[in-house]
């Protein structure tokens, strides 16, 4: 062999890397080994795996009823029917046992259900114990006893030498999106707010959430084209989703709308720090100026507010991109967030009563979003709250992200959709000093922030302006090269959402950036300046010597 | 820092030089005579201009970039697992549900002997459906694990001795546990343990992974327990307590409760504790 030696010893190096990234890029979607046998020992296996791993939601009879069920949306699973959204079979049809294997290994994004595959997460399943809790799962439905159910006969394949995504294929796959009234129920820009009537439900009559395309965090079955593909081919099974085999007969026009639903997800921006555009003049008033899209956006993940109870694990808001601009006397914040539904009316007394939920060792300290709160249209009111510290606190002090506490208390400018709608001054400055107590209003000559908003196309857009410099020295006080801890809540109305029932972020910062003080030009200057003449007199020195 | 190792490194170069270059008055000469030559215009006028050019240039920058104001994010050095506060009666915790007591034993025994063996609230729905539908088999059958197969022969059998006896019991709260780690605590820390819930990325502060080395099983019982106690509110400053979504779990869980959890956690995170120091 006339193999370079170097070469030698990197090829089964390379080989191995090689087989280490296949195995990356099946890992979780399909098995590396053939499907074991189902034998008695298998499902007892599996029985053993699903008590272990799956039951707490599951429930011990298959029947999505576990004890965690109920706090749940979407619901888990019910197996006894054999009803499966994630396939690539026909709709109306049993999922293949890899459908279920791909299922189970990589999870369900968004939802309760997390990755079981041992390469995924430590204490994981191996295949074989996925395969055991598959074959044990399928045993909760009879269909999959019935030949002729066989789900095999009954396969979707992905279409083959499809063209990759580009600017045509995104541009034919939006006329198939026009044209196959996606948008009926998507919504024009994939928000999910084509439907005006807020009654889907599936089959179990839960109620259903159209999704949002453009989230891809909230996508479950799968955010690349090959999966996008698949939803619309095989329908959802369960929900009113149905399969567009028929609707857009052609495999290259669901392979581009496929494209152009993935061209529509969300890239979230990465910073903390929101730097405000300086500009001289008037501020953008109006949340649709065109003077917003200069301003550099920050985009805010959200989480339930699980911290105190009533605890809220169903959020409905999940991010909010901010903005802001300041000229040298004001600030004013853009908050853009997806909500299909205005709610812009509030009814106090269908509050919760969160009595029986703050009890130490009461059932449990959260909300069951099917039974204690009303989720539905004209109820509650859509909010969103900026909320800062009320003083800076020292070095990288704060205030609790979750409204303070008694020693540091914070402020919040809450804007509501409902005095918004009426007219009235729409948003509200409070002081909270902890959860305890709901934040207390200031008196009406401290309120300075001004709002105004804008629902348009399943979004809200909501503009606060305020001084950066309060006359009465209320609140917060922005000054160039601080950093203002800033966190934000938002509550949305039609999914139930008021007081501590809402979507908290944690803390992120505002800052204005300084103009550089005169003297760092000076010392730059001088430097300059100084080392010039060095050289110089340098150069007439050695020149002098030289003759 | 890899700058200030740049920077010592440098000016001992550069001192190593000085000594070298005036160690002789030759050495000093031939050093010097290269560099007047250069300034003389010996090798050309526009590279003399250039340096002359670019030095001060160069001089002015580095000035500017040490005063010129620097906007960092400010950052918090956190400690994972802060011991400023924790209370050393918690240090010798032990889970008092691992290892429970005989009369808790007898008391399991003789519940599974008459067929009623209770189950806390949250889980009888579940389990009560299941008996319904599985009458003719043992009310305990469901938990399938081998311990408790073991415990169901023994009883059948007639020879129950206390050790099976109470690893049934404990794989009856490892039960309970685990659905109420997955009704408290799943949302954030996941349905494995392992950081990755469905909330965990609204967090900046990320839900910890108790699958991870150096989480659960670096730390005595007791100081798991007095973090589920506690919870955000209780960590002292240097680990950043107001970026903490963890809840004070003592306002919402009994004791029990809050025991079974971690019980049921370590055993999901295939984990033990680290055994506290006997002093």
């Amino acid at each position: 062999m006339s193999v370079h030696p170097k070469l030698r010893v990197l090829a089964p190096v390379a080989a191995a890397l090689a087989v280490v990234a296949a195995a990356g890029a099946l890992a979780a979607d399909k098995p590396a080994r053939a499907k074991p046998a189902e034998t008695p020992e298998l499902l007892e296996q599996g029985r053993a795996v699903y008590f272990r791993r799956c039951s707490f939601c599951h429930g011990l009879l298959g029947d999505g009823d576990g004890p965690a069920a109920e706090f749940l949306d979407p619901r888990p699973r019910d197996f006894t029917l054999g009803t499966y959204k994630f396939r690539t079979t026909q709709s109306g049809k049993l999922p293949t046992d890899e459908d279920l294997f791909r299922t189970v290994s990589r999870g369900l994004s968004g939802t309760a259900m997390q990755a079981f595959d041992n390469e995924i997460i430590k204490n994981g399943l191996t295949e074989d114990e996925r395969w055991a809790v598959i074959a044990w799962i399928k045993t909760f439905a009879p269909e999959f006893k019935n030949p002729e159910y066989d789900p095999y006969k009954r396969q979707v394949a992905l279409p083959k030498g499809m063209p990759a995504s580009s600017a045509a294929t995104i541009a034919k796959g939006r006329e198939v999106f026009e044209k196959a009234k996606c948008w009926e129920c998507h919504g024009k820009q994939g928000r999910g707010d084509g439907q005006k009537a807020f009654d889907r439900t599936d089959d179990w009559g839960f109620p259903i959430r159209i999704r949002n395309v453009t989230h891809p965090w909230k996508i479950k079955g799968g955010t690349e084209v090959e999966d996008i593909y698949m939803r619309f081919t095989t329908g959802i099974n369960g929900t009113p989703m149905p399969s567009f085999i028929e609707g857009v007969p052609s495999e290259e026009d669901r392979w581009a709308l496929a494209t152009y639903i993935k061209s529509l997800q969300h890239k979230q921006t990465e910073h903390q720090v929101l730097k405000p555009l300086r500009v001289e003049g008037a501020l953008p008033a109006a949340p649709d100026d065109a003077a917003w899209a200069k301003a550099p956006p920050m985009d805010v993940r959200l989480a339930g507010q699980v911290t105190a109870p009533p605890r809220w694990q169903n959020p409905s808001i999940e991010l909010v991109t901010v903005r802001a601009v300041a000229n040298d006397k004001e600030i004013a914040f853009l908050l853009q967030w997806d909500d299909p539904f205005k709610d812009a009316v509030h009814d106090e007394k269908a509050e919760l009563d969160a009595k029986e939920l703050t009890k130490t060792g009461g059932y449990s300290s959260y909300v069951d979003p099917y039974e204690m709160v009303p989720r539905k249209l004209e109820t509650f009111r859509d909010a969103v709250a900026l909320q800062f510290p009320l003083k800076l606190l020292e070095g990288t002090k704060r205030p609790h992200f979750l409204r303070g506490d008694a020693s540091n208390p914070v402020q919040l400018w809450r804007w509501k959709a409902d005095l918004e709608e009426q007219g009235k001054r729409s948003v509200e400055e409070a002081v909270a000093r902890g959860w305890k107590q709901p934040p207390k209003p200031l008196a009406e000559k401290h309120q300075l922030v001004a709002g105004k908003a804008e629902w348009k196309d399943g979004r809200w857009s909501v503009v606060m302006q305020r001084a950066l410099v309060t006359p009465d020295g209320s609140g917060v006080q922005f000054a160039p090269g601080v950093f203002v801890p800033m966190a934000i809540n938002v509550w949305d109305g039609s999914n139930g959402e008021h007081g501590l029932l809402m979507s908290v972020s944690t803390w992120q910062y505002v800052f204005i950036e300084a103009p550089v003080p005169a003297r760092v030009y000076g010392y730059a200057g001088f430097a300059v300046l100084a080392t010039g003449l060095l050289g110089v007199g340098l150069m007439r020195k050695a020149q002098r010597s030289g003759s | 820092m890899p700058g200030a190792l740049v920077f010592i490194y440098m000016t001992l170069a550069l001192i190593a030089l000085a000594i070298l270059v005036t160690f002789s008055d030759r050495h000093m000469h031939e050093f010097v005579r290269p560099v007047k030559r250069f300034l003389r215009g010996d090798f050309g006028r526009v590279p003399r201009a250039a340096v002359l050019a670019l030095v001060p240039l160069l001089a002015g920058w580095q000035v500017w970039d040490i005063t010129a104001p620097d906007v960092a994010v400010p950052a918090a050095l956190r400690i994972q697992h802060p011991s400023s506060n924790f209370p050393k009666s918690f240090e010798t915790l032990k889970n008092p549900l691992a290892n429970p007591p005989e009369a808790d034993v007898q008391a399991f025994v003789e519940q599974a002997k008459a067929g009623n063996v209770a189950f806390i609230a949250q889980v009888e729905a579940d389990v009560k459906r299941w008996r319904e539908a599985n009458a003719d088999r043992h009310g305990l059958e469901f938990i399938a694990t081998a311990p408790m197969k073991k415990f169901l022969d023994a009883l059948k059998a007639g020879t129950v001795d206390p050790q099976t006896a109470k690893a049934a019991l404990v794989e009856k709260y490892l039960f309970e546990g685990r659905a109420l780690y997955a009704m408290n605590c799943r949302a954030c820390h996941g349905d494995s343990t392992a950081g990755d819930g469905p909330m965990a990325d609204g967090f900046k502060l990320r839900p910890i992974n108790f699958t991870d080395n150096g989480t659960i099983e670096t730390i005595v019982e007791g100081y798991t327990f007095w973090r589920v106690t506690n919870g955000g509110p209780g960590l002292p400053t240097e680990a950043t307590p107001w970026d903490s979504a963890m809840p004070e779990w003592k306002l919402s869980l009994t004791e029990e409760e809050r025991w079974k959890i971690i019980l049921a956690e370590y055993d999901l995170a295939q984990k033990t504790p680290r055994i506290p120091e006997s002093h």
